[in-house]
């Protein structure tokens, strides 16, 4: 057995690390705009997966097509969004608008989560008329094309989901960077008072935050519909770990930084926890007589030990450390003459 | 005891809740420490009672009982082909041999041994706040040093990584996915649960009144509401927040414990995010938070609605024509309280019971009066 | 002359929540004057200045712009009727380029608009058009006040009011400072608000002054009557006698 992971094993990893990227970078979009942990974001995703759920059912066509992920990923993100959007609009804005704690507004999304989870639990347990005969753990994955490349079975969605990661935050890069809102909006993150003193509409800001970051689990949740063995609801109490891991590696607060901490984890929890498998299986087990079991269960906690150290050792996330210090220190770059 | 909604085990998982309700007030109503993986701490008391009780138990019944142990060895190894007494202990062989060890083996001898059975009781209290005391220590380093949001996620990650990963994952350490037969106590191991959870209760109440209106309660509702007024007033913030969590962690295990009694074959998935953490949460809101009778109000009044739907579920299903009746009874539920708990936040933010001035001297009139001279002088600079 | 008085305040009282600040003050600021708050550590300086764009909170008494009363007008619409308050620290966005900055500062401007007003500003802040691209936050600190100037003059304000615009900058970043703020009265013919740590520096400056002692007006009258009164001077700003 090689330590090295096979190929279509590695795809499928880079896909989950680019939906925990999109995850990440969404979560921390919102807490860098509005101050909210958002306990409901995996459910956001969920609310994606459903809808790709409902397209292949209901619209058997979108079968066997490369089709079915771009209309996929576009319903389900705007699904998505909107239900980001209703979030802070119904439930948050007002909730701030009297005054409501941070920890309020916590526990206020944590109430969310719990709504989503069991009212899209009860859509698939009562849908009427579906094709799969019964939704929840239904297999979407046999509905996507799949590749031969080199000699294995490479899934579309893993092909898909990265290129989806890539188009979606150079979009966003765009946005921020070349139109006036999307400046407006890096502005608002930075200090809001002085972006409304300037006459920036903050609360549009805001809404437009929570729409795009349910826009990004939508998307990322509508793809990995395909890479969950069965779509059930309930899966997003596991996904919410990772997210937030992601969230609080890259530094909480940077959505460029959320983006690489999510990709980070979801490399760590998948590659590394099967490099490391795959050595505790080969040298442990056979050698030392360790017990026979499979680490690869135990992915998620390699997600929290990266948090755990993060937080002893650069409580600001990737996004606080000091990078030209750091490689300057290394001998990486030559030291810069002290700037004026 | 069955009457109309309230049957032995609705009264049970109520006395439980009280006190899981009243030790999350303590921490987030008293002291602000947003413990959102308040159900891994519950659920060590049903590990203590489960994965550790079987352990313990066995051992004392093949060291008092040698002959009987290998009976019931010879019994097994029909079943399970191999198994030792160590791996039945160890109880990984699986979910029906760890049935017939606890229930046809076990359980009659300490039945029928009383001083074993006080002894294995007190060992298996002891063993539960030991856990709780241990968890706590974890969550409490956490506490001392993450902001808020921070210490949110994490505790709430560590719950949900233990829970659905590590006691569900791992046959050895609780029966993983297949679950394990807790330890039960008594001829009547529901009575047992049912005095045992009350008395609980109670005393976790009075205990938790007591504590709120002592100097400790004051000093919880000044780190509470102003960390650095607190330390200015010569507060020890880590050593108030380090003791409140571990008071409230061996609460919450004492809980799990007790209400395990009657649960008896359950998995670590029995105490998730939703009925442990959120809904002792909701009952805390809906109640009022730092107030202790509001938590029980609060408990009360979720608990009964839940109960409501779970005892009309065929007729719920029916009015709004669900599949079936068990959606009614679990799903439905979880949708109202999260849409209540919100409705609280936003129509009720204090409460039904709103927090009561302590019966001791009020933190926050010091601080009124001696910050009101620095206020003029230094109130520019505090902005 | 009221006609003449662009700022008037009366019977002011001020703070923030429960922490009453300013009492019973009274003034008015005339149209193209430099106006100097000076006063001791957290004697209400910056409240004031605060108060007058509507961020603290306002007990009693009122505030007229032009005649109109804005007492309980919130930030942004002083700003639209042309306050513009610099704050210390905080008065522009570090994360974003000075290019991006001054856009942000005609946020609400047509871009046509907006493109030749950023023009004629680099024009008087000539070294910004080599910062262009850089962030603020790798701006000196006089260069970021000179930004803030320059966002402030996009969206031409009839009053600027500076919050210690020279703390912390070194004696030549100070006086170029200075320099812009006369300049700013002298051909654009606008009203100043100064509140100064550095009173000598301010009084100089100043036409007319006010001294403020915990929260109360304990001088009023011209900036060098204040500057030569040696028993304020000494007891209250540290000036030499």
């Amino acid at each position: 057995m090689a330590i090295i992971p096979s190929l279509p094993y590695t795809l499928e990893s880079i896909a989950y690390a680019s939906a925990l990227g999109l995850l990440s970078m969404g979560l921390s979009l919102t807490f860098a705009t509005t101050r909210v942990a958002n306990f409901a974001h995996a459910d956001f995703a969920m609310v994606g997966s459903v809808v790709m759920l409902f397209l292949i059912d209901r619209f058997y066509y979108l079968h066997h097509g490369w089709g079915v992920f771009l209309t996929g990923s576009i319903v389900g993100g705007i699904f998505g969004g909107i239900t980001g959007l209703l979030t802070y609009l119904i439930v948050l804005k007002p909730l701030a608008d009297k005054g409501t704690s941070s920890l309020g507004l916590m526990i206020a999304t944590f109430g969310i989560d719990i709504i989503l989870m069991n009212l899209l639990t009860l859509i698939l347990d009562t849908a009427h008329g579906v094709h799969i005969p019964k939704l929840i753990g239904a297999s979407v994955s046999s509905y996507e094309p799949i590749l031969s490349l080199r000699g294995y079975r490479v899934f579309g969605y893993t092909i898909v989901l990265p290129i989806a990661a890539v188009l979606l935050t150079v979009i966003f890069h765009l946005f921020l960077t070349r139109t006036k809102f999307g400046i407006a909006m890096r502005a608002t993150i930075e200090n809001p008072d002085l972006a409304s003193v300037l006459g920036v509409n903050v609360n549009l800001v805001y809404m437009v935050s929570w729409f795009f970051s349910g826009f990004l689990a939508g998307v990322a949740g509508a793809l990995m519909a395909f890479a969950f063995k069965g779509v059930d609801p309930a899966v997003s109490a596991l996904i919410i770990v990772s997210v937030f891991a992601g969230s609080i590696v890259g530094g909480l607060e940077s959505v460029y930084w959320g983006l690489i901490g999510g990709f980070l984890v979801g490399l760590v929890e998948k590659l590394g926890m099967t490099i490391i498998n795959s050595i505790y299986r080969q040298y442990f087990v056979l050698h030392l007589g360790a017990p026979n079991v499979s680490l690869l269960n135990y992915e998620k906690l390699l997600s929290l030990g990266l948090v755990v150290i993060v937080l002893l050792y650069a409580p600001q996330g990737l996004a606080g450390v000091d990078w030209g210090r750091l490689a300057r220190r290394l001998g990486l770059k030559k030291p810069v003459e002290g700037g004026g | 005891m069955e009457w109309w909604i309230f049957s032995d085990a609705f009264l049970i998982t109520l006395f439980s809740f009280i006190t899981v309700s009243i030790s999350l007030n303590l921490e987030a109503g008293y002291t602000g420490i947003p413990n959102f993986g308040k159900h891994l701490f519950v659920f060590v008391g049903a590990f203590a009672a489960q994965g550790v009780g079987v352990r313990i138990a066995a051992l004392i019944y093949e060291k008092l009982q040698p002959q009987a142990a290998q009976e019931a060895l010879a019994q097994l190894r029909s079943m399970v082909p191999g198994a030792t007494w160590s791996s039945l202990v160890h109880a990984a062989a699986d979910v029906d041999a760890n049935r017939i060890v606890v229930n046809n083996y076990l359980r009659p001898f300490f039945v029928s041994h009383v001083a074993a059975e006080a002894l294995l009781l007190v060992t298996l209290l002891l063993v539960t706040v030991g856990l709780a005391l241990f968890f706590g220590l974890i969550a409490s380093y956490a506490a001392l040093r993450l902001r808020e949001e921070y210490l949110a996620i994490l505790l709430l990650s560590f719950a949900e990584l233990m829970v659905l990963v590590v006691f569900y994952q791992s046959q050895s350490l609780n029966g993983g996915n297949q679950g394990l037969w807790a330890i039960t106590f008594t001829k009547d191991p529901v009575r047992f649960a049912l005095v045992g959870s009350g008395v609980l209760a109670v005393i976790a109440y009075f205990y938790a009144d007591r504590l709120a209106n002592s100097p400790m309660g004051r000093a919880m509702r000044a780190v509470r509401d102003d960390e650095v007024a607190a330390e200015v007033f010569g507060r020890d913030i880590a050593s108030i927040r380090l003791k409140v969590i571990l008071i409230s962690s061996v609460l919450a295990g004492l809980a799990g414990f007790f209400f395990i009694q009657n649960a008896a074959l359950s998995t670590s998935l029995t105490f998730n995010r939703v009925i442990w953490t959120f809904l002792p949460w909701a009952m805390i809101i809906l109640g009022g938070m730092a107030n202790n009778l509001g938590a029980v109000v609060g408990t009360v009044v979720f608990l009964l609605a839940k109960r409501l739907f779970e005892y009309y579920q065929v007729q719920i299903a029916h009015l709004f024509h669900l599949g079936s009746a068990s959606i009614a009874a679990t799903l439905l539920p979880n949708i109202f309280i999260g849409v209540v708990m919100i409705l609280t936040l936003y129509f009720l933010p204090q409460g039904i019971l709103p927090e009561g001035p302590s019966r001791t001297v009020n933190f926050e009139e010091i601080l009124a009066e001696t910050s009101s001279e620095a206020g003029e002088a230094g109130g520019e600079e505090s902005k | 002359m009221p006609g003449e008085d662009i700022v008037r305040v009366e019977g002011l009282n001020a703070g923030y929540g429960r922490f009453h600040i300013l009492f019973d003050i009274d003034l008015d600021v005339s149209r193209g004057e430099i106006f100097v708050i000076v006063g001791p550590n957290g004697s209400g300086k910056s409240t004031l200045l605060k108060t007058l764009f509507g961020l603290t909170k306002v007990y009693s008494g009122r505030i007229l712009f032009e005649g109109h009363d804005i007492t309980r007008m919130p930030p942004h619409a002083r700003a639209k009727m042309g306050l513009a308050y610099l704050p210390q620290v905080g008065n522009v966005f570090s994360e974003l380029s000075v290019a991006e900055n001054l856009k942000m500062a005609g946020y609400t401007l047509d871009s046509s608009v907006l493109d030749e007003k950023i023009r004629e500003v680099l024009e008087i802040f000539p070294f910004l058009k080599d910062k262009l691209n850089a962030k603020a936050k790798t701006l000196s600190g006089g260069q970021r006040q000179l930004l803030a100037m320059a966002m402030a003059l996009i969206r031409e304000p009839k009053i600027f009011m500076f919050d210690e615009p020279t703390a912390g900058l070194a004696p030549k970043a100070a006086q170029e400072v200075v320099d812009r703020i006369l300049w700013l009265r002298r051909e654009l013919g606008k009203t100043v608000i100064l509140v100064e740590q550095n009173a000598k520096l301010a009084l100089e400056i100043g036409d007319r002054a006010i001294l403020l002692v915990s929260g109360r007006i304990a001088f009023k009258g011209k900036a060098s009557e204040l500057l030569s009164d040696k028993e304020l001077g000494k007891r209250y700003l540290g000036l030499k006698g």
